[in-house]
């Protein structure tokens, strides 16, 4: 495991582009949610009455405790950014001939495929990371009275970390098995923002409760919109509520989702011909 | 002597296209195994097997006589098709992959290899900005590190000068007399005449011969002959009998008799009891390029 580790790491530490993705994370994280972190601001500063309803209404999602469970959500719209990097990783692998000469050099099918699990989990934790600092960053910031409440919201830290890692691993699925670099993004990027959506719409127009199934909505749900999101009426309460119970369901799904997807890629290793 | 690699029947296809039929062989160690074909005979097809880069259909292959397990091939430098490297990384990045996987070298045995390939001063470049000749050399460079066992080796001299040609040829020489096992393929049959003590020549997926180069070579005695009057030594050579067959060449002739069983002396009497005063005799050798067209052509 450390073995595999090791390796990955010195195919990586000098790859352009994992520094240039970890460049744009670092800056897109907190230019969102200081995009939004903004809007909230400008309503809520004044003196005037709408102001204040608004500061009462939506509170401050961006304060402890609420800072995490906010700054994941907007930060998990830019999965595609380390998407890109894993796809990028799997299909070099083909590009450079390397998986052959990888497995020629004395690793089992399984470990170059363990290999590959390994990248997926580390560049899921970088950007855990950049997500934690950004969550904190903006906790200290944003309400210096609540800085006591910091632990109170954790557990958005590892359901970020798990979605992050399962859209990920689809993402790998993907350049595993087209293995060209440009083809596979485009899929990930024409499924993830076209055609998942379009059919998750279709599915509510006509009321089959199948959509939050679809693979990304799976871990979609992990994380659901701000408490804020829940303020505006009773229907948007109802909604909001609903997401909240069906997040344990939606963590279980997404766990059997992306080990299914490792166990395909494994088996499938096993026994194909590394052309 | 043992064998380093026992290869069973082994047979592979590509959808209609039959790449391997049960190929059987054995490797021994401490040999210098020259895998002769043409173009699609099934060689890399056989290596990649082996290596567990393909899978067979049927048929089996142990190294060391040991099971099958990705650890045997650690011991192996391997250099198959073509240079696998990281194409962002430079020569001493790239082999440092090589050995954190297979764990043969060191770092000072980085510099070694790279010093034995000719590509210290350029050890810190990127491998993208490598000429073909310099990729192929680090990846000689790659099978050579931590000094191991076994080289295989598939066509090693693509894309290297002659100098180059001829430094490799030098090399594997040097490792041969180490007692490392040497498997190669190449076109090169004359490198591989000079190089290889044992031969296998594949056509087509079939194994058409294997076994140490002289055996190969020598299923046949050819003796050369010329005299001043060519019809009547060709006479007399008929007269004494026992050959398999003559070819009449320009201005000789030459005599083919079964392995070990010319005799070129009686050959001399008989011509000069019969007049016929010979100004040739030679005993000569198949070259590996000759009984490789012969197994080879249609």
């Amino acid at each position: 495991m450390t073995d595999l580790l090791k390796i990955e790491w010195l195919k990586i530490k000098k790859y352009p582009a994992f520094w240039w993705m970890l460049g744009i994370v670092t800056l897109t994280y907190p230019g969102i949610n200081l995009m939004f972190f903004n809007v909230y601001d400008n309503i809520t500063k004044g003196k005037e009455m709408a102001n204040n309803l608004a500061k009462m209404l939506l509170g401050n999602p961006f304060a402890f405790p609420e800072t995490f469970h906010t700054v994941a959500y907007f930060s998990s719209f830019f999965v595609l950014l380390p998407a890109i990097l894993v796809i990028m990783l799997i299909t070099n692998e083909y590009q450079y001939r390397t998986h052959r000469q990888n497995i020629i050099d004395g690793w089992s099918r399984y470990q170059f495929i363990g290999s590959k699990l390994i990248d997926v989990a580390i560049i899921s934790f970088i950007v855990t990371l950049v997500f934690i600092a950004v969550a904190v960053g903006f906790g200290i910031y944003a309400d210096q009275l609540s800085w006591n409440r910091w632990a109170e919201q954790l557990q958005y830290i590892p359901l970020f970390f798990l979605q992050t890692f399962a859209q990920l691993s689809i993402a790998f699925l993907l350049g595993y098995l087209v293995k060209k670099a440009f083809i596979a993004l485009g899929i990930f990027l024409f499924y993830y923002l076209i055609i998942e959506n379009i059919l998750v719409g279709l599915l509510k127009l006509k009321q089959i409760p199948i959509g939050r199934f679809l693979p990304f909505e799976m871990s979609d749900g992990i994380l659901v919109a701000p408490a804020f999101v829940g303020k505006f009426g009773d229907k948007a309460k109802e909604g909001y509520e609903l997401a909240l119970t069906l997040v344990y369901q939606q963590v279980l799904g997404t766990i059997i989702l992306t080990a299914l997807i490792w166990f395909i890629c494994f088996k499938v290793h096993q026994r194909k011909n590394l052309a | 002597m043992h064998a380093v690699l026992k290869i069973d029947g082994i047979s592979k296809a590509y959808g209609s296209i039959q790449a391997l039929k049960n190929v059987s062989l054995e490797i021994p160690k401490g040999s210098v195994f020259g895998i002769l074909g043409p173009n699609g005979s099934g060689k890399t097809t056989l290596m990649s097997i082996v290596l567990d880069i393909l899978k067979a259909d049927s048929g089996s292959y142990s190294w060391f006589n040991e099971p099958n397990h990705p650890a045997e091939r650690k011991k192996i430098g391997t250099l198959l098709e073509t240079p696998n490297f990281y194409h962002y990384l430079s020569a001493v990045d790239n082999l440092n992959i090589t050995h954190a996987i297979s764990g043969r070298g060191s770092a000072a045995a980085i510099d070694e290899v790279l010093e034995i390939v000719k590509l210290t001063e350029r050890k810190k470049s990127k491998f993208s900005a490598y000429s073909l000749g310099m990729k192929q050399r680090l990846a000689i460079g790659a099978a050579l590190l931590g000094n191991p066992e076994i080289l295989l080796l598939d066509e090693p001299t693509n894309g290297l000068d002659p100098v180059g040609i001829a430094e490799i040829r030098e090399l594997i020489i040097r490792l041969a007399q180490k007692g490392i096992t040497i498997i190669i393929a190449s076109h090169l049959l004359d490198e591989i005449e000079k190089i290889c003590s044992h031969v296998a020549i594949l056509k087509k997926g079939h194994l058409l011969t294997t076994g140490t180069v002289d055996e190969v070579l020598s299923n046949e005695d050819i003796i050369e002959l010329s005299a001043a009057n060519l019809s009547g030594l060709k006479k007399c050579i008929q007269d004494l009998g026992g050959f398999s067959s003559i070819k009449a060449l320009e201005n000789r002739i030459q005599v083919f008799y079964p392995f070990g069983t010319a005799n070129m002396e009686a050959l001399n009497q008989h011509c000069f009891n019969n007049g016929i005063t010979l100004n040739l005799l030679l005993h000569k050798k198949k070259s590996l390029e000759t009984k490789f067209f012969e197994l080879t052509n249609d």
